[in-house]
């Protein structure tokens, strides 16, 4: 374990969405600079073999569906009854890239502002309260830059990531009195799971070819936006927050 | 779910009058089967028969007697 320029020694952050492609990274990265990890997510299986395969000890997991608000509070008060106050909120977790408009009904809207807006502001709420959080505390709200543009079959996704960002702007300022700082990281093509079944579904589109193009320096691997993000979580980004910081090869520069 | 049944959802998805697809047709020369309708077929299929249809499998598709068949 390295302490690192960053220093997250000792660190208790929350990820939300661990076991996904951008929430493993992140997580390996944390524990591998000290980072305690209390991960969050669907599957049970796919959590004790996260844990298992992070550096370091006290890693821990809790089952959740985010796509269940109201079963959110009981699981942060459960960590922070047994892990103690903490020092991060990473909200990782993510549905619903791709859908026609004339099939984009409203439970599913619901469910996709429950599982990428709605759970991140409820995590955020029980995470503020009193005595749940450390001073310094960070949290990083994982956007997308599909909410700066518009794009096809996008509605439900780019609304609830537009909603995070508008909300990462008030958290900030609410907050910062506690001393709290947020912010959102906003990836552009990341290669993950998510993006391999978008690909595979879109690739024909000319909004899938038109995006590819723009993102010049290429697609982001997983490791780069968890490089952004611990950045943020970590006391050298003191002084950032209310901020949405893009890690997208270039793409909204185009 | 009957054919004529699953024929409907598809006229549906592709934006069609009832009744004017037939198993037989050839998805390529249907006008109304652009990128959009493939993915709205993609959705229905995964609502409706809580099957996932990949992009791949989706191109083999050749006539709508295939949807069919992976809608069973
Ligand atoms: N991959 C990309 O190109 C890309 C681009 C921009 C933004 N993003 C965003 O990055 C974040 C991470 O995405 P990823 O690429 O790692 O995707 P991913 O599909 O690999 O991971 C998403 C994770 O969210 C979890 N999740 C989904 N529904 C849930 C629910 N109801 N309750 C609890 N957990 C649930 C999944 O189990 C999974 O572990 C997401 O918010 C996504 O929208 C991804």
């Amino acid at each position: 374990m390295e302490a690192g320029f960053l220093d997250l020694q000792g660190k208790k952050i929350v990820v939300a969405g661990a076991c996904g492609g951008m929430g493993k990274a992140l997580s390996a990265m944390l524990a591998q600079g000290g980072a305690q990890v209390i991960a969050l997510d669907l599957n049970e299986e796919a959590l004790v073999q996260l844990c298992q395969q992070l550096n370091g000890e006290g890693h821990c997991y809790r089952v959740c569906d985010f796509g269940h608000i109201e079963g959110i509070e009981p699981v942060i008060d459960d960590i922070i009854k047994q892990c103690g106050p903490v020092d991060g909120f990473v909200h990782c977790a993510g549905t619903g890239e791709v859908r026609p408009l004339k099939m984009s009904k409203y439970p599913y809207m619901v469910d996709v502002m429950n599982v990428n807006f709605f759970s991140f502001v409820e995590i955020v709420r029980c995470l503020t309260k009193r005595k749940a959080f450390n001073p310094g505390m960070s949290i990083v709200g994982v956007s997308s830059i599909g909410a700066f543009y518009g794009a096809p079959t996008k509605v439900a996704y780019t609304s609830s990531k537009a909603a995070m960002n508008a909300a990462v702007k008030c958290m900030a300022v609410e907050l910062g009195g506690k001393g709290i700082r947020v912010n959102a990281v906003a990836p552009g093509a990341t290669n993950t799971s998510m993006r391999r079944q978008y690909e595979s579904y879109a690739q024909d589109t000319d909004s899938y070819k038109i995006n590819a193009i723009r993102q010049f320096l290429g697609v982001c691997e997983p490791e780069d936006i968890a490089n952004s993000i611990a950045f943020l979580l970590s006391d050298k980004a003191r002084m950032i927050t209310g901020t949405c910081l893009t890690v997208d090869g270039g793409k909204m520069s185009t | 779910m009957t054919n004529e049944e699953k024929l409907h959802m598809i006229e549906d998805v592709l934006e069609l009058d009832e009744n004017t697809l037939t198993p037989e047709m050839v998805l390529a020369d249907i006008e109304e089967y652009d990128s959009m309708s493939k993915l709205s077929l993609i959705v229905m299929i995964d609502d409706e028969c809580h099957k996932k249809l990949t992009g791949e499998q989706l191109r083999e598709f050749v006539t709508v007697q295939d949807v069919l068949d992976f809608m069973e």
